[in-house]
């Protein structure tokens, strides 16, 4: 019985667990703040409390996410695209297509029976394709992140935004503000823009079902709602989405470096 | 006989007035607010007092820019690519290409003899509008007039990897906590909007002479960023912002005198000034 360590540092958030073998035991995420180095500190302490060990039980650890060079007591770093993967088939098996909505970008993973990345694509270059929109948005709302998904279930009569731009989005949904829209409406239509954008990445590298979603963005369920409807497909949802890569990072690091069958990028 | 050009762009209002030989008589550049109605009234009544003339004075208006349609004193609306050409080619008669950055789109336009022969435009993203710098620059703390002297201070080249003005607007905070020069910082962003700009007017194919207008235009930065992009010389006119308004008040001066030489009715001249709301029924 060996203990394994996963940390996943994010734009926006920093996550990590701990697993014993492959099995998730604790798991622990803040904001990253500026200071990404501080953050992978802070998860490692929390999760070590948080499962009564000490850092000398730990046999590995694995580093990923765009600040995953901070984490410097990492054995090894491994790509998001393939810990989002591990993570994924270890909860759900059997998918094959996995939709992981981050704050910088939204990835789509094709994977094949046994859990390898077959292809992938990503909407890095836009926020308006990313979870940064909601975040952008909900600031103009003054609502909290986490208020989101509720405000935008309660919701009417979406809007539908004229642009594709989160810059120009935020202004357009000043002016649906001033006009006396509700913020549940204006919620839904970001949530409604975003799927939409979602769902024209996934059919660049074509939807094979069983089809997981993961990442920060999850959380928010009438998105997921919302891109249900426009792939009309039901999706798999695990029951801590923001924690998938950081899970399968702990995983990559309970393999032998031998059995890796995925290729480091 | 006087004639007028507003132009209703989504952050500046402006009003040129005109003579009968084409003369300026007067200019007024405003912000633009949530009630463009209100607005265009109110800048028209100041470049109206300005040339001390009253609104029965002017012969013809036109209205032109995003807010066109909600001018209701004009006689005519006409696009702000038509306007922008001929207030360009009246500036700068050997001009052949326009290159218009705004806070809200950059259009770049073609000009054969005064007239708009071909444009493209990007209005969908705004990393290639001068909105890109109108973030950035808040989030450095910088006022936006400032960004183009600091920036030729520059002494180090600095990409801007992230494309996304959303994105740009972390990378410019994590630039400055690594302790890169502002300067440098600011001359990395005028690079990335004159790259993305130059981009787009290749598509249309660059003809000299060209004219930067619009906004950004005001950026010496910018200017500097676009020659260097663009490899060539480069006109910006005295007042970047008025080419729109001055090139409708052109055309409004060449709409009526057209008219009035075929003998065609012209417009009423009892136009009203008072303040109209949206609400108002009579203008809906």
């Amino acid at each position: 019985m060996t203990w394994f360590m996963g940390i996943d540092i994010g734009s926006a958030y920093s996550k990590g667990v701990i697993t014993r073998d492959l099995e998730l035991v604790v798991s622990h995420t803040i904001k990253s703040g500026a200071d990404y180095r501080k953050s992978a500190e802070i998860i490692r302490t929390e999760l070590i409390k948080k499962a009564n060990l000490t850092q000398n039980d730990i046999a590995n650890a694995v580093a990923t996410g765009s600040g995953a060079d901070n984490v410097y007591f990492a054995g090894q770093k491994a790509s998001d695209i393939v810990c989002t993967a591990r993570g994924i088939s270890n909860v759900f098996p059997q998918a094959r297509t996995v939709i992981d909505v981050a704050s910088q970008s939204t990835k789509v993973i094709r994977l094949n029976e046994k859990g390898i990345v077959t292809n992938f694509t990503a909407s890095e270059k836009c926020a308006a394709g990313s979870g940064r929109f909601i975040e952008v948005i909900a600031n103009v709302l003054r609502i909290d992140l986490s208020d989101f998904d509720r405000l935008a279930a309660r919701s009417t009569s979406p809007i539908t935004f004229n642009t594709g731009c989160a810059v120009f989005g935020e202004s357009e949904a000043i002016t649906r503000i001033s006009e006396g829209v509700s913020k549940e409406d204006i919620a839904a239509g970001v949530n409604k823009a975003l799927a939409s954008k979602i769902s024209s990445l996934v059919n660049k590298v074509r939807l094979e079902q069983p089809c997981a979603i993961c990442g920060g963005g999850a959380l928010n369920t009438s998105l997921v709602k919302a891109i249900e409807d426009k792939l009309k497909a039901r999706l798999l949802m695990p029951s801590c989405p923001q924690i998938i890569a950081a899970l399968g990072a702990a995983i990559i690091a309970a393999t032998p470096p031998a059995s890796q069958s995925t290729k480091q990028t | 006989m006087y004639f007028a050009g507003v132009d209703i762009g989504s952050t500046m209002t402006k009003v040129v007035l005109l003579d009968q030989a084409g003369n300026l008589v007067s200019f007024i550049k405003g912000p633009t607010g949530a009630e463009h109605r209100q607005l265009a009234n109110d800048v028209m009544r100041q470049a109206l007092e300005q040339a001390s003339l009253q609104i029965d004075d002017i012969s013809y208006i036109v209205a032109t820019g995003y807010g066109r349609l909600n001018v209701p004193f004009a006689d005519r609306q006409i696009t702000e690519l038509s306007c922008h050409a001929r207030g360009v080619s009246n500036l700068f008669p050997n001009a052949r290409t326009a290159i218009d950055i705004g806070g809200q789109d950059a259009k770049c336009m073609r000009i054969n003899s005064g007239r708009l022969v071909n444009f493209v435009m990007n209005d969908k993203c705004a990393a290639g509008t001068g909105r890109f710098l109108e973030v950035t620059a808040t989030t450095l703390g910088v006022k936006l007039e400032d960004m183009g002297d600091i920036s030729l201070k520059s002494t180090k080249k600095i990409q801007i990897s992230n494309l996304c003005t959303i994105f740009a607007q972390q990378e410019v905070v994590a630039l400055l906590s690594r302790g890169e020069k502002l300067e440098n910082i600011l001359a990395g962003l005028h690079d990335a909007l004159a790259s993305r700009v130059a981009a787009l007017a290749r598509r249309l194919g660059i003809e000299p002479d060209l004219v930067l207008t619009g906004g950004v235009a005001k950026n010496i930065g910018m200017v500097e960023a676009m020659r260097q992009n663009l490899g060539c010389e480069i006109f910006v006119p005295e007042e970047p912002l008025l080419t729109g308004a001055l090139g409708a008040a052109i055309l409004a001066k060449e709409t009526h005198m057209k008219a009035a030489g075929a003998g065609k009715a012209l417009p009423a001249t009892s136009r009203r000034l008072e303040k109209v709301t949206f609400f108002n029924q009579e203008y809906r």
